[in-house]
């Protein structure tokens, strides 16, 4: 109780979540490679439409860097080779058939190999740098790596459990994680903090309210990152991960994900591919009548087809996404006032994790002042970190947007320099 | 992708029910003259507002309620309809409503009505609110504090300052219940007030320094006139506080990590 109060953030609505113990393993009969929200990959094609795959195989290279791959999320029949104009990614669906495994070749376990590692297995893709919320370049160096065992997003699968009976690999990863950067590596986690970590790495304690198991709050309260000094953070599971990639050369097969949403029957939790199709996760659990599938979470969440590259939640919502009919007189006015005004109340101090200035942030982040809203700490945060003040305030447009908006600009200006 | 509910006019609203207590026991002592005053006041506000959002496309706010409870309460007694009128229309206009309406003002507009009604007719006396209002107006605080649409450290701070000046024996007794009501209705609005934390704990610490300063130097001032002065001078001063916390938090920060 008392952790609670000196937590700071939001106590939302509770959602139903999965309560029964097992986690079953649903491979869904359809995959796709797809690039994360807001990255634009320009991409070379390994294979054509049609070829037999192995899970764990390169499919496609980045032109930026070729020694950056993504791979088959599973083994099967690549269907359909989607690419926008440029050679930028659009999805690569795969049909699920066989079961073969790509077997990586671990190289040495010096910082170029593991690097390699990682980029050759598709891994690096589970990567990424704050500012700007994308992959990493190749060459990169971070300043420091946060990696996430907690998530207090609702309705998020809880990493611990995901990690549980792989904690010798969880180890390993973190382990060769501290070998990828000079600054220190930070384990975010929940609860006891009873997770193994070689020495050298620093535990924190996340509270157990929302926002304060998002990387975002952590790495802006412990470290933010600069436009010269980038902060990667990762998902405990894929450190797991990384751990068996360089004991067995196999790529895991699965992760843990939860289905939730009031258009479900009842919530699940379960295993399934990265990329997965969400029709395919919620197939015999959805109640009747017209729903929208979201990857991510209620909060942060996006309407999609397939489960977002570092995506842990699958979101059924009920009803369509087109807006309630508004009298055109009251739609005109709404239009004219935007945005609207954000009114400072304790709700959204407390949505932005209490140590942020939160109405400072938000006039900076609605007025375009890149300058002042990187002082507060933007270049920490990413869309998901603003998505609970979004939530909180209802704002149009959206908060979120408006710092994407920004954080775009002010690439744009490092590009250029 | 789901939405909350704490927009604008939500906060708006909630604001207006904690004030009910104060609304509901200045009218019981009021009466009918009282409830006249707040017709005209809320019509005057609707009025203003009905014509930004014609003329301005700027959509109206129950904000405009709020004001005009405030001013119909607070407002010298015995003003004739042409001053009152010309008062609540410079407040509303000029301070909230060519700024893009109630979120986007710097000064609360009831604070500068009263403000020009009191400095520019010094000859209308303040009235004399009963002291119920006063006690009325520690559940609006709480209620505000707690649905988070009122500063609370701001309102804390002053009280304590407060309870300190009435402990040290100072002669802040006939001031106490209007600075309570200003501090309640004018101060406490999370709009024109200091929004960062350490921006709330000065804020609160100067309306109560201000008070006592008025309690013990102006002569022949009203309690209510030197509580909407204050009012006046914490308000012009949230941005600059505002300011002084930032600036603290960054080197805060700086310190940090460099």
């Amino acid at each position: 109780m008392f952790t609670n109060l000196r937590s700071q953030g939001l106590r939302l609505p509770a959602i139903a979540v999965a309560t029964t113990a097992d986690c079953p393993v649903v491979l869904t009969d359809e995959a796709a490679i797809t690039a994360a929200r807001n990255e634009e990959l320009r991409v070379d094609m390994l294979v054509g439409e049609d070829a037999l795959v192995a899970q764990g195989q390169p499919l496609l290279r980045l032109r930026s860097d070729p020694r950056i791959a993504l791979v088959a999320p599973m083994a099967g029949r690549v269907a359909r080779i989607e690419l926008a104009p440029g050679r930028r990614l659009g999805q690569v669906v795969l049909f699920r058939e066989g079961d073969d495994r790509h077997v990586h070749s671990a190289g040495p376990q010096d910082e170029a190999g593991l690097r390699a590692l990682l980029q050759g297995s598709g891994l690096w893709q589970s990567l990424r740098r704050r500012p700007f919320g994308r992959m990493p370049g190749g060459d990169e160096a971070a300043a420091t790596i946060f990696v996430m065992a907690c998530d207090t997003r609702p309705g998020a699968p809880d990493p611990r459990l995901a990690l549980r009976g792989q904690e010798d690999e969880f180890a390993a990863g973190l382990a060769a994680l501290q070998r990828l950067t000079k600054g220190p590596v930070w384990l975010c986690e929940a609860g006891a903090g009873d997770l193994p970590a070689p020495t050298g790495v620093r535990r924190v304690g996340c509270g157990p309210l929302h926002p304060q198991g998002l990387p975002g709050m952590q790495i802006h309260r412990l470290h933010p990152a600069r436009t010269d000094a980038p902060v990667w953070d990762i998902h405990a599971e894929d450190v797991a991960d990384f751990g068996a990639l360089i004991a067995t050369g196999l790529l895991a097969q699965t992760r843990a994900v939860s289905v939730t949403g009031a258009a479900l029957r009842e919530p699940r939790r379960l295993r399934c591919q990265q990329g997965a199709d969400l029709r395919g996760l919620g197939h015999g659990y959805l109640r009747p009548g017209p729903h929208r599938m979201l990857s991510g979470s209620a909060l942060d969440g996006h309407q999609a087809q397939w489960l977002a590259p570092r995506d842990r939640q699958a979101t059924f919502l009920p009803g369509t996404s087109t807006p309630a009919h508004r009298h055109w007189f009251a739609a005109a006015l709404r239009r004219a006032a935007r945005p609207m005004p954000i009114i400072p109340t304790a709700a959204l101090e407390q949505a932005l994790g209490g140590d942020i200035p939160a109405h400072a942030l938000i006039r900076a982040l609605a007025s375009g002042d890149s300058e002042a809203a990187a002082r507060l700490g933007a270049l920490s945060l990413l869309e998901e970190d603003l998505a609970l003040a979004d939530y909180v305030t209802g704002a149009e447009p959206r908060i979120s947007a408006q710092l994407r908006v920004l954080l775009d600009a002010i690439a744009i200006e490092e590009d250029a320099a | 992708m789901t939405r909350g509910l704490w927009d604008r006019e939500m906060v708006a609203l909630v604001l207006l029910a904690a004030v009910m207590p104060m609304a509901l026991a200045w009218l019981w002592y009021g009466g009918s003259a009282a409830f006249g005053r707040l017709i005209l006041t809320l019509f005057l506000s609707g009025f203003w507002h009905l014509v930004f959002m014609l003329a301005r496309a700027q959509p109206p706010s129950f904000a405009g309620a709020l004001t005009a409870l405030a001013v119909a309460m607070l407002a010298p007694a015995d003003l004739s309809l042409f001053q009152l009128v010309l008062g609540i229309s410079f407040g509303v206009v000029m301070a909230e409503l060519v700024m893009g309406g109630w979120g986007r003002n710097v000064l609360h507009p009831a604070t500068v009505t009263l403000a020009f009604l009191g400095f520019g007719f010094p000859a209308a006396a303040w009235p004399d609110l009963p002291l119920p209002l006063a006690w009325a107006a520690i559940p609006a605080a709480l209620i505000g504090m707690v649905a988070g649409v009122m500063p609370v450290r701001i309102v804390l701070v002053a009280a304590l300052v407060g309870a300190a000046a009435v402990w040290a024996g100072l002669p802040v007794g006939p001031v106490l219940p209007a600075a309570g009501i200003v501090l309640v209705l004018l101060v406490g609005d999370p709009v024109a007030s200091a929004s960062t934390r350490l921006g709330g704990w000065l804020s609160g610490l100067l309306y109560g320094g201000l008070m006592i300063l008025f309690a013990l130097q102006w002569q022949q001032a009203a309690p209510l006139q030197m509580a909407v002065s204050a009012a006046l001078l914490v308000s012009l001063a949230a941005p600059l506080l505002d300011e002084i916390a930032i600036s603290a938090w960054l080197a805060g920060r700086k310190r940090r990590h460099g």
